[in-house]
């Protein structure tokens, strides 16, 4: 079954007096267990596309299916909870919380979801270790490295269980030693079973999924299925 | 349930980071709270004297006092106008319950032994107790008995007691006034103070007494009368003045030879003299309270727009609008309840030094702290709304790539 499933979905929105169609009519769909990469160049669409990928956005016409529900027409409240539980977002900037600790981070989506704090404490210590981080439980964001932050931000992200990762350009802001493990990190957590859709500009990045999908002007110009990574 | 207690912990921790800031926002709120506490116990302290004083002073009685007349260039030789027959006639008044005719001498020398004081003595009857509400500390009031024989018994307050007889009951023992000798034989029990004037620095004896050795004449100056009901005072006072006017066979063109008036009246109006002080301090209480709830909206507003990215990060991982809408909610109602609890505390304090100051009673009733606590919880809750609301729309894209 398919985890993810966009028809023929186009977004146009208004900036200022111009009318951008950001997406022209993207089809496309991801089954479960894959790591794809979306390239394009700045302005592509990539990002519109992960923005409607991650129910953060709602597309202008056509449709999309997350796990088979229809995701279209949700209000806002009902697609924050599906953001909850079925999607968990890495960004290239982090978007950790400075103000709260690593742990106090990754549990904040299970604060939403609202498990019991036991329940949260066990699976925050499980996903900061998972990362390689059981020992950063207790430090704040600007404490830590690059690299160990966007570890953080995937461990938020895996915490709830999602059915998709989403991450919009994960090495963007790290050095390159930090970019590998962080990729490598990605590769594991996809390896466990992880669908994982990455947003990414840089190709060398994009090798490292399973099948590339590229956008241009809007538009899906090309999707690769490799074989064996 | 769990969520709730965790929007609490985030609203503590960010108004934490700019507790200065959270301060002097929270100002407007701690004056105003201030004064609506200051206020009601003012009011209620008013309050409190009009009933006590009423009670000191008896309830529903009028006070009827004779009064010089001049005609011409005639006066009365006396003010001593409220004969028996009239005492007897306005007790037959349907909306009469008690009357207690009296008859005081101001600054009278009275001694006992060695010892000697100045003092206000008053000759009275048995009904001038139930009216007036006098009671026995000690010993027992004037009995039926005591007036109808005449006795030279006496009943001190507990000012002339004190003077009179230091560190020794007085029951029994004798008081010279002039050449007169009365035994006491009971104590008033205290009454405290009555617009300044000591309710206790009293004497009483039988008013028969006081009129054969003291004044001559079987006219009073006063007479008290009880009134049925509160409602019944004003009908009451104009029925006796018909009445007196009669039978003092005044002409319509003579004033009236006595005075009628509701001896709680001046309580009454003394009462209004805090009036306006309550009424500029609740003023002051509800402007301070305005600009507060103000000063929360800019500050809410201000921190919705300095927390847009982290809005978005908490909407990225699921807080839907009603999740971060509670949270801004919260935290501007913590910021409201902070300073509400601080102007309690200051309204308290205002309100001992203005009872110590002013030399008004006060009373801060727990009613009224229970009332002004609502009233900052309310004032976070209405001048937060908008900006947590500007919160929870806010689109989660935009607020993610917001710097």
């Amino acid at each position: 079954m398919s985890v993810l499933e966009l028809e023929d979905v186009t977004k146009s929105y208004r900036a200022g007096d111009v009318l951008v169609e950001a997406l022209r009519g993207v089809s496309f769909a991801v089954a479960e267990g894959e790591f794809v990469a979306i390239m394009g160049e700045f302005g592509s669409g990539k990002t519109t596309l992960l923005g409607i990928l991650g129910c953060l956005d709602r597309p202008t016409t056509g449709s999309y299916r997350l796990v088979g529900e229809d995701m279209t027409h949700l209000s806002e409240s009902r697609r924050a909870r599906v953001r909850g539980r079925r999607i968990g977002f890495v960004f290239q900037a982090y978007n950790l919380l400075p103000r709260a600790t690593a742990a106090k981070n990754v549990e904040l989506p299970l604060v939403y979801a609202g498990l019991p704090a036991r329940e949260r404490r066990r699976r925050v210590v499980d996903a900061l270790t998972s990362v390689g981080l059981a020992d950063r439980v207790g430090h704040w964001p600007n404490q830590l490295s690059g690299g160990q932050q966007q570890r953080v931000a995937i461990a938020r992200a895996i915490v709830t269980r999602p059915s998709v990762l989403l991450t919009d350009e994960p090495t963007g802001n790290l050095d390159s030693a930090s970019a590998q493990e962080v990729l490598a990190l990605l590769e594991r957590v996809n390896a466990e079973g992880s669908t994982i859709v990455m947003v990414t500009h840089s190709s060398e990045v994009a090798q490292r999924a399973s099948r590339i999908i590229r956008v241009a002007d809007g538009l899906l110009v090309a999707d690769e299925t490799r074989g064996v990574r | 349930m769990t969520a709730t207690l965790e929007q609490f912990r985030i609203a503590l921790a960010a108004l934490r980071v700019n507790w200065f800031r959270a301060m002097l926002t929270a100002l407007g709120v701690v004056v105003g709270v201030a004064s609506l506490v200051a206020v009601t116990a003012v009011s209620a302290g008013a309050q409190k004297e009009v009933g006590d004083s009423i009670r000191r002073l008896g309830a529903n009685v009028v006070l009827v006092d004779g009064e010089f007349t001049t005609i011409g260039t005639g006066q009365s030789a006396t003010e001593r106008t409220i004969t028996p027959e009239d005492v007897a006639a306005i007790a037959k008044l349907p909306t009469v319950d008690a009357v207690a005719p009296h008859q005081d001498i101001e600054s009278l020398t009275v001694s006992a032994g060695r010892n000697h004081t100045v003092t206000r003595l008053f000759g009275i009857t048995p009904p001038y107790a139930a009216i007036y509400n006098q009671a026995a500390g000690s010993g027992r009031l004037l009995s039926a008995a005591d007036v109808s024989f005449g006795r030279s018994v006496m009943v001190l307050g507990t000012v002339p007691a004190a003077r009179l007889f230091p560190g020794r009951s007085p029951i029994g023992e004798a008081v010279r006034v002039g050449s007169h000798e009365f035994e006491v034989i009971g104590v008033q029990a205290r009454k405290g103070k009555l617009s300044g004037e000591s309710l206790d620095n009293r004497l009483f004896v039988p008013l028969p007494v006081v009129l054969r050795v003291l004044l001559g004449g079987t006219t009073t100056k006063s007479v008290g009368v009880r009134v049925r009901s509160e409602k019944q005072i004003e009908v009451t006072m104009d029925a006796i003045t018909e009445l007196l006017r009669r039978d003092h066979n005044l002409p319509a063109s003579y004033a009236d030879d006595f005075s009628a008036e509701d001896q709680a009246q001046f309580v009454k109006e003394a009462q209004k003299a805090t009036g306006t002080f309550r009424l500029l301090t609740f003023a002051l209480g509800g402007i301070a309270l305005l600009v507060g709830g103000i000063g929360i909206m800019n500050m809410m507003l201000v921190s919705v727009r300095e927390r847009t990215r982290e809005i978005g990060i908490r909407k990225s991982v699921g807080a839907d609008p009603r999740a971060v809408q509670t949270q801004f909610l919260i935290e501007a109602v913590v910021l409201s309840t902070s300073g509400g609890v601080a102007g309690l505390l200051v309204g308290i304090l205002a309100t001992r030094l203005i009872g110590r100051f002013a030399g008004w009673q006060t009373l801060v009733a727990p009613r009224s702290l229970v009332l002004a606590f609502a009233v900052a919880v309310t004032v976070g809750l209405f001048f937060g709304f908008y900006p947590a609301r500007r919160a929870a729309r806010l689109d989660p894209i935009a607020a993610l790539r917001y710097e």
